[in-house]
């Protein structure tokens, strides 16, 4: 068999796959441990939406809205994907409980990569907790502060 | 949970705390954006009494707590447990100024949002989204491949087994990182050597290697997200470009090393890998066993029991610590798991479920390349025309003699002996090899080139005198096994 003469090649190849895959995994794991310590602000939260993804690639993330703001006391539900080439990559990232915020698309909260820094210029050293901490950072703006809301408990639809 | 009704079983007990003697207690952080308590709470408490504790020592009333955890807003019905709640790790709290029916609503749209499986709970139809649907730009559930890149990886977790290949390369990286830490060059010089370099470049020649390996197809049928990532160009060539840079391979274990010794104690995650761990190791080294007459993960200086036992209760020893130095971190491994543990020896290493391969990372002071099977290898090679024209028939093989013959500087550079690692000789011999079609060197090969490896295995035998294993392998052509006996014969050693 040809290939059996190139094991170290293929091994070193097969190595490199993983390199990309189990960084992203054990990122994953530690923030999701850092998710359950409650690191950061308190302002924000965020863990996986099912105990048994393996892949660790849906998570649920939280944020409480700021005070002196339309957002106020609410809790924002949102939806983060970390795709298979996170942290290289960002997350995907929507909003599930309704929210008007610039940057947020209206129709199913789907959050605009573009409109939101840590997105649009990612870092593999960002994480969810960045993400989320950001976008409650932006409804901190003064053109988001006082956006007209709808009321509380609306999801977006699919 | 209190088998005994007087005693409390677990380390923490703070019995104190609560009428009940019985009950567990776990002392759960409570935090809100300006304030942060610790509470002691029963471990089998529902959300609804740990408010009631949370309400007296914040001075809320209960109904206007909001308890989050993990990003999840927690019901008055759940339990803690049912969350994963458990001692030291920290809830969120907002005390909510608006009237019970503001917490009722956000609970509710906070069940049909998550749309997680707590417990009671299940997906919400209508308003929620479900778990398996997404927005356009996530990924799709099906396995249709639209070019959306996270999309050829579809919904994994439907998927069983998914991320069973993560574990293993977890494994094979762990060996890998033992291997850098105890020869951080051999990377970098295995790299280094333009043919490396040039069929590194090539995609489509990488992705032909791996595929033809029966090996690899086994991982792949396991895991069809490999075959994915291979047949993803793009992602090839990241990959392939990380393996080029050894910094960068470095830079990612470094990463990596702070998340490994938090492995264990983060709830579920250790599991999950284990769970990995546990389910691909098995096919895994069955196939490498068969596939490889000689065995090279042997070479990697362990040895590989037929059936590898991983740790069958929990292990809760940590994981290898790759920056240990070699041959103390895997025995910090052995005789505290569950599974086969043999001290850490020169020799072989019965694996574990923190170290499958069995490495023996000791023994890895010389490298992959340098390593006995590998030369071994070599020798097979080179004693047998018929693997030779076996090899050079592999597609693959065509295509890097071709990058050779379009490259007259890179076959010479392959060529030139000067300061190369033995690594690196060792290589450029194979390549010579390939090069020359036949077990026979071209005539710009010195004798000690050629029989680089064979005198690097004689000195590693301890025939420490150069010139007459030189002398001895010449005579023989190569043959390491009558130089010896020719060494012996001449020499009192």
């Amino acid at each position: 068999w040809p290939s059996a003469t190139h094991p170290q090649l293929e091994k070193v190849m097969a190595m490199a796959i993983a390199f990309i895959k189990v960084p992203r995994n054990f990122r994953l794991l530690e923030e999701l441990e850092e998710g359950q310590k409650g690191v950061g602000d308190g302002t924000v939260s965020w863990g996986l939406e099912d105990d048994e993804d393996i892949m660790l690639t849906r998570w649920t993330g939280m944020i409480i809205g700021p005070p002196r703001t339309i957002y106020e006391n609410r809790m924002y539900s949102l939806k983060v994907e970390c795709g298979p080439r996170y942290p290289e990559s960002p997350p995907f990232v929507r909003f599930v409980t309704k929210i008007n915020l610039n940057g947020v698309h209206n129709s199913n909260g789907v959050v605009d990569t573009r409109a939101v820094a840590a997105l649009a210029k990612w870092q593999n050293s960002y994480s969810i907790r960045v993400v989320l901490q950001e976008l409650r950072r932006l409804m901190m703006c003064k053109e988001n502060m006082k956006l007209p809301q709808p009321p509380e408990g609306q999801v977006f639809s699919n | 949970m209190a088998e005994n009704s007087g005693t409390d079983p677990t380390v923490d007990s703070n019995v104190v705390e609560n009428a009940a003697s019985d009950e567990t207690m776990i002392v759960v952080t409570v935090k809100t954006p300006k304030d942060k308590e610790e509470i002691a709470i029963s471990e089998d408490s529902s959300v609804a009494q740990f408010k009631e504790e949370i309400s007296k020592r914040f001075n809320a009333k209960q109904d206007q707590l909001v308890l989050i955890f993990a990003g999840k807003i927690l019901k008055d019905g759940d339990t803690l447990n049912q969350h994963g709640i458990k001692d030291g790790l920290t809830v969120h709290l907002v005390i909510k100024t608006a009237p019970k029916a503001t917490v009722g609503g956000t609970s509710q749209s906070s069940a049909s949002s998550s749309g997680t499986p707590q417990a009671n709970s299940s997906v919400n139809p209508s308003a929620a989204p479900n778990d398996s649907t997404t927005p356009g730009t996530g990924p799709t559930p099906a396995s249709t491949q639209p070019p959306n890149l996270l999309s050829g990886f579809g919904d994994l977790s439907s998927l069983s087994g998914m991320g069973m290949g993560s574990a293993n390369f977890m494994e094979m990286q762990q060996q890998m990182q033992r291997q850098l830490m105890s020869n951080p060059e051999m990377l970098s010089q295995i790299m280094d050597n333009p043919l490396v370099q040039n069929m590194m470049s090539n995609p489509d020649l990488m992705r032909q290697m791996i595929v033809t390996n029966p090996q690899m197809q086994q991982l792949m049928e396991r895991n069809p997200e490999i075959s994915h990532m291979l047949n993803n160009p793009e992602l090839m060539r990241q990959t392939m470009e990380l393996a080029r840079n050894p910094a960068m391979m470095q830079e990612m274990m470094r990463n990596q090393d702070r998340a490994l010794s938090n492995l264990e104690s983060i709830p579920g995650g250790y599991n999950a890998l284990r769970r990995m761990y546990t389910d691909i190791q098995e096919p895994m080294f069955s196939a490498a066993r068969e596939q490889f007459g000689n065995n090279p993960f042997s070479a990697l200086g362990g040895n590989l029991d037929s059936g590898v036992q991983p740790s069958r209760t929990e292990n809760r020893e940590p994981l290898p610590n790759p920056w240990g130095p070699p041959g103390t971190t895997p025995s910090e491994i052995r005789g505290t798991g569950a599974s086969t543990t043999t001290t850490s020896s020169a020799g072989g290493t019965a694996p574990s479920a923190s170290n499958p391969l069995g490495i023996n990372a000791s023994g890895l002071g010389n490298g992959v390349f340098g390593s006995p099977g590998m030369q071994s290898l070599m020798q097979q090679i080179s004693e047998n025309p018929q693997l030779m024209q076996n090899m050079l028939s592999a597609p693959y093989m065509r295509s890097m003699m071709q990058s050779l013959a379009q490259n007259p500087d890179l076959a010479s550079q392959v060529c030139t002996t000067s300061a190369l690692s033995a690594q690196q000789q060792l290589m450029q011999q194979m390549l010579q090899m390939f090069a020359g079609g036949g077990g026979g060197s071209s005539s710009t090969v010195t004798p000690e080139v050629r029989f680089q490896q064979q005198l690097d295995q004689l000195s590693a035998m301890g025939f420490i005198n150069r010139e007459a294993n030189l002398q001895a392998l010449i005579a023989t052509g190569g043959d390491i096994n009558a130089a010896i006996e020719r060494l012996l014969g001449s020499q009192p050693s």
